[in-house]
């Protein structure tokens, strides 16, 4: 049974790694957590099932468009509720990303109810080896989870724009005066974050069940994933996620099934007494 | 109506103490607690298990469920004494879930999901059924009015003056030589009690809990009804309590007029209402209602977060 | 109340009473019809099912006011979201019960707000009808005023054992939603098919989880000939798709809840086989017909809206109640209950409609629903609903086998 659990924390992994990716950059230029990054993958999941399935468009199409409408919302909720807040403690933020997260699930509500939605996609029967089993579809999500880090690893390391989150990310002030216009790289963070949520949006679909709630389920373990690797860092983000996925899923070896929700809080609070900064993540430095 | 009304107010009553023992914890100390529904649950269980399983007397089970939230409180404080505020907000979420989990799947000890069924009343014996909410509320109300005066006096204190340098700034508080961390853990701890107090009083109120009812829904609420008044003013958060919960329950009424949406439509309009009409007060009054009011040490406070936002009134 | 209270209580709650004023023409407006509270879950767990109660609710009531109504007045009905949710619901039960006076809250469906909202219920008088599982649901009623149009949940997990073993299945494994009604529904099951035939110990899961693999990947992980899996539809869709992905080729037995119409949207062809199994109305009924009409549904083999139909039924019978009892007061309607949906030798009518004219020209009625042929025990508990099993084959219900009671 644990070779397979592995393979099930692995998939869970390659899940949740793309968002808290995203909640880490994101975290680097709001310094607080957005407690809406739920109710944006449940967006993305909406308008990919709204292509897929209402407007018959095939799934990676509707994927790609998932990914644009998403991260459309995801800056304007930026531009409209975030910008003009900014220099508000995290703590008001982090009420207002909750609040946000209400009113974005609701919209979804009115719209199409609680029903239950699919894809239009037949389930896949599992490849079997050793007594092992894993599906295509899934292959496919870890294969872009991984291309999805190498890219974002390539992006900030090698690229003018990726340069730029860094430094904005590090200290948006002496960016500022660097001469790199902050606001546009914030408004690109959002941009690729926002891609990254409907992604997530579109795997979370084909996982689970297109709800308005389906986002919700994921906001902890991606928190846990991202506070785990060390927010500010996406590639302690991927290490998290792994940790995390596996973590939850080994669960049930010692630990009735009904306890496993709390595990992602669980590991965060153990994580953070021992490394108050994460795997990967850099002490804070107080002034 | 006026049964209605007695009724609102006594849920009002329990906001109010969930939401100074809050301010207290954050508002005057600047320590972040998601976890409020954790500690209600506690204090709620506990009054009820003792007196339905044990059958000890209400007075005394009410005031093992301060004593649960104090401990509680004080381990949590202990526990994360080194986390950042937004990483508490996380843990302390985590502990409320912990507990609701708790509660869900021990059901030998708490009757899990069918829910316990408390049917122990202060002072019901004394007073016949039309008086009892009456009743009820009056000692709410006390327990309010005991909570606020206990809160106020710390705030006065030279002790408040302490914790609003710990909110400031921690570091430059040690370096004051104030004991940071036996004043956070009594903070927390204290903060904890009042919210067990607030439990038990809700749990022999409504007479049935049930591990639902203490989602994590019930802390952003007592979150709005602390923003919405005033962080660090104890006045400005019982009157956000009481727009909170006229929020919530007032979009009811509109329900018995508008008949063109269906009730599913309905309920979600009201809970974006709900959702806009906060962000709305936080944009234009960010430091609520009734906003605490200046202390001297505050205006050389550096951090830049911590000031009052008068370039975001603009 | 008497005045002197009411005043006092005016002044205590002081800023309150601002809003007095506001509601006050509701008051007055309340005084004479009569007023009846439903309380749904529109949001939340019972998000998929609360809505369809919510509308049976109102048909019913539209449709005796364009009538004329109950005992010459007019019927009055509020509607309330529970949001599945008991601490909601609490309060929600005190503005229907305080504010707009009413008889019966109707339409509770998860057993923690029925629960939940009882003490008030009971201290104010307020008779309530659900479409709860709770056992105990009864024993928690002391004045009679419950009456329940669901089976209680162990009946469920023991009728959908008889028909499992029917089928010759020999090794089962289990597990649940964390929730009252699944898991006494599983130990209904397991009652019946003895737990030698399990092939391990049964769990439970919980909702709302991010993956339910670790769940599935222990469920299946000695190939039981047959899984059980009570659950609602939300966990249940993920749960399935995670039992299709992993290569289980058993049976998987679950209840209709869990597979309704979205669901079979949802999967698509990988939901053909899975056996589920619920109490349902008599297909045949009369009322159950109707109701398909009322609704504008495809009439189809299987059962739909079951929580719909007993939302029309919950209705019919408390206004029939009403004009039986001749007023409104919860002590004659809680006894006029009986009166029209149970007892043999009266005129069986489907529809509230027929029944109050039955009522008006002197005859003893028995209603039969759409939900079930409604006939209660002494606890207020419905009795004997009919219990199928269906099998999804090309994406539609094909009955299988049926309890009859």
């Amino acid at each position: 049974m644990s070779g397979q659990l592995i393979i099930n924390g692995i998939v869970n992994a390659s899940l949740i790694a793309p968002p808290a990716i995203a909640f880490s950059l994101l975290f680097g230029i709001l310094r607080f957590p957005n407690f809406a990054i739920g109710a944006y993958v449940t967006v993305g999941a909406f308008i990919a099932y709204a292509l897929n399935v209402g407007a018959g468009m095939p799934m990676w199409i509707a994927g790609l468009g998932a990914m644009a409408g998403t991260a459309v919302v995801v800056w304007l909720s930026d531009v409209l509720v975030f910008k003009p807040m900014r220099g508000h403690t995290p703590v008001t933020l982090l009420v207002v990303s909750i609040a946000l997260a209400l009113i974005i699930e609701h919209i979804i509500r009115l719209f199409y109810g609680a029903d239950v939605r699919g894809f239009d996609l037949p389930l896949e029967r599992p490849i079997k080896f050793a007594g092992l089993r894993i599906t295509g579809e899934q292959i496919d999500i870890i294969v872009m989870t991984i291309v999805i880090g190498i890219a974002i690893h390539l992006l900030l390391q090698y690229t003018r724009i990726g340069k730029a989150m860094r430094a904005t990310a590090d200290n948006e002030t002496l960016a500022e005066v660097r001469g790199i216009n902050t606001s546009y790289v914030i408004a690109f963070t959002w941009f690729i974050c926002g891609a990254l949520f409907g992604l997530t949006g579109v795997f979370a679909g084909l996982d689970l069940v297109i709800e308005p709630l389906v986002g919700w389920y994921l906001t902890i373990p991606i928190f846990a994933a991202a506070i785990l690797g060390g927010i500010g860092s996406p590639y302690g983000a991927m290490l998290g996620a792994l940790l995390v996925g596996l973590a939850e899923e080994l669960t049930v070896l010692v630990l009735p099934s009904s306890y496993k929700i709390g595990v992602g809080f669980v590991i965060i609070a153990v994580l953070l007494l021992i490394r108050p900064h994460g795997l990967l993540g850099q002490p804070e430095i107080k002034k | 109506m006026s049964a209605y009304l007695i009724s609102m107010a006594t849920f009002v009553g329990f906001f109010m103490i969930l939401a100074l023992a809050l301010n207290l914890q954050w508002g005057m100390t600047g320590m972040v607690n998601f976890g409020i529904a954790g500690f209600y649950a506690l204090g709620a269980y506990t009054s009820g298990l003792l007196s339905v399983k044990l059958g000890w007397p209400v007075g005394i089970t009410i005031a093992m469920s301060c004593v649960t939230g104090l401990i509680a409180g004080g381990l949590v404080a202990l526990l994360s004494m080194r986390l950042r505020e937004d990483y508490l907000a996380i843990v302390t979420l985590g502990f409320g879930e912990i507990v609701r989990l708790i509660a869900l799947n021990e059901d030998q000890i708490t009757e899990g999901p069918r829910g316990l069924k408390i049917d122990a009343r202060p002072f019901a014996d004394m007073f016949d059924r039309e008086t009892y909410p009456l009743v009820y509320l009056a000692l709410v109300a006390a327990a309010v009015a005991v909570v606020f005066v206990i809160v106020e006096c710390i705030r006065r204190s030279p002790m408040g003056r302490t914790l609003r340098a710990i909110r400031e700034d921690d570091v430059v508080a040690e370096v004051l030589g104030k004991n940071v961390l036996r004043h956070r853990v009594q903070v927390f701890a204290l903060g904890g009690a009042f919210m067990g107090l607030a439990g038990a009083l809700y749990a022999h109120y409504v007479q049935n809990i049930s591990p639902e009812v203490f989602m994590p829904m019930v802390a952003i609420f007592i979150w709005m009804s602390v923003i919405v008044g005033g962080a660090g003013n104890n006045w400005g958060l019982l009157l956000g309590a009481g727009v909170v919960m006229t929020i919530l329950e007032g979009s009811r009424f509109l329900g018995d007029f508008i008949d063109f949406l269906d009730a599913e439509q309905l309920s979600a309009i009201r809970i974006i209402v709900i959702g806009v009409l906060l962000i709305a007060i936080l944009r234009v009054r960010p430091r609520g209602l009734i906003p605490e009011p200046k202390f001297s040490f505050a205006a050389s406070s550096t951090e830049q977060g911590r000031q009052p936002s008068t370039e975001n009134a603009k | 109340m008497n005045r002197k209270i009411t005043r006092r209580s005016a002044l205590i709650t002081g800023g309150a009473i601002a809003a007095a004023g506001v509601f006050a023409p509701s008051i007055a407006r309340a005084a004479d019809p009569i007023n009846v509270g439903s309380l749904t879950p529109n949001t939340g767990g019972g998000g998929p099912f609360g809505p369809k109660i919510t509308s049976a609710h109102k048909r019913v009531v539209d449709l005796v006011n364009s009538e004329g109504g109950v005992l010459g007045t007019t019927i009055n009905l509020f509607q309330e979201n529970s949001e599945t949710n008991p601490e909601t619901a609490v309060r929600a039960a005190d503005k229907l019960i305080n504010v707009n006076k009413v008889v019966g809250i109707l339409g509770t469906w998860s057993s923690s707000v029925t629960l939940g909202i009882m003490p008030k219920c009971q201290e104010a008088g307020v008779i309530q009808m659900c479409t709860s599982s709770s056992a105990d649901i009864p024993v928690r009623d002391e004045k009679g005023y419950v009456f329940n149009f669901q089976a209680l949940s162990p009946v469920w997990g023991r009728a959908i054992a008889r028909l499992a073993l029917r089928r010759g299945f020999k090794t089962f494994n289990l597990m649940a939603l964390n929730n009252d009604f699944t898991r006494s529904m599983m130990d209904g099951f397991t009652e019946i098919v003895g737990k030698d035939k399990l092939l391990q110990d049964s769990f439970y899961y919980n909702g709302g989880q991010s993956s339910y693999r670790s769940e599935v990947t222990q469920l299946i992980e000695k190939n039981p000939e047959a899984v059980f899996i009570p659950s609602y539809v939300t966990d249940f869709t993920s749960v399935y798709k995670e039992i299709f992905r992993q290569g289980y080729e058993g049976q998987v037995i679950t209840v209709s809840i869990s597979t309704g119409e979205k669901f079979k949207e949802a999967i698509g062809d990988a939901a053909n086989g899975i056996i589920h199994g619920l109490p349902v109305p008599p297909i045949k009924s009369p009322a159950y017909a109707e109701y398909v009409t009322e609704t504008g549904l495809e009439p189809t083999d299987g059962v739909q809206h079951p929580f719909g139909t007993a939302g029309r039924d919950q209705m019919s019978v408390l206004l029939l109640a009403i004009e039986k009892a001749g007023s409104a007061e919860a002590d004659k309607v809680s006894k006029a209950i009986w009166d029209v949906t149970t007892g043999d030798g009266k005129e069986t009518v489907y529809n509230v409609t027929d029944g109050l004219k039955a009522i008006r020209a002197g005859k003893e009625i028995n209603y039969s629903g759409a939900s079930s042929s409604v006939e209660f025990d002494k606890e207020g508990m419905v009795l004997g609903r009919d219990f199928q099993l269906a099998e999804i084959k090309d994406g539609k219900d094909v009955v299988i086998e049926r309890l009859e009671f």
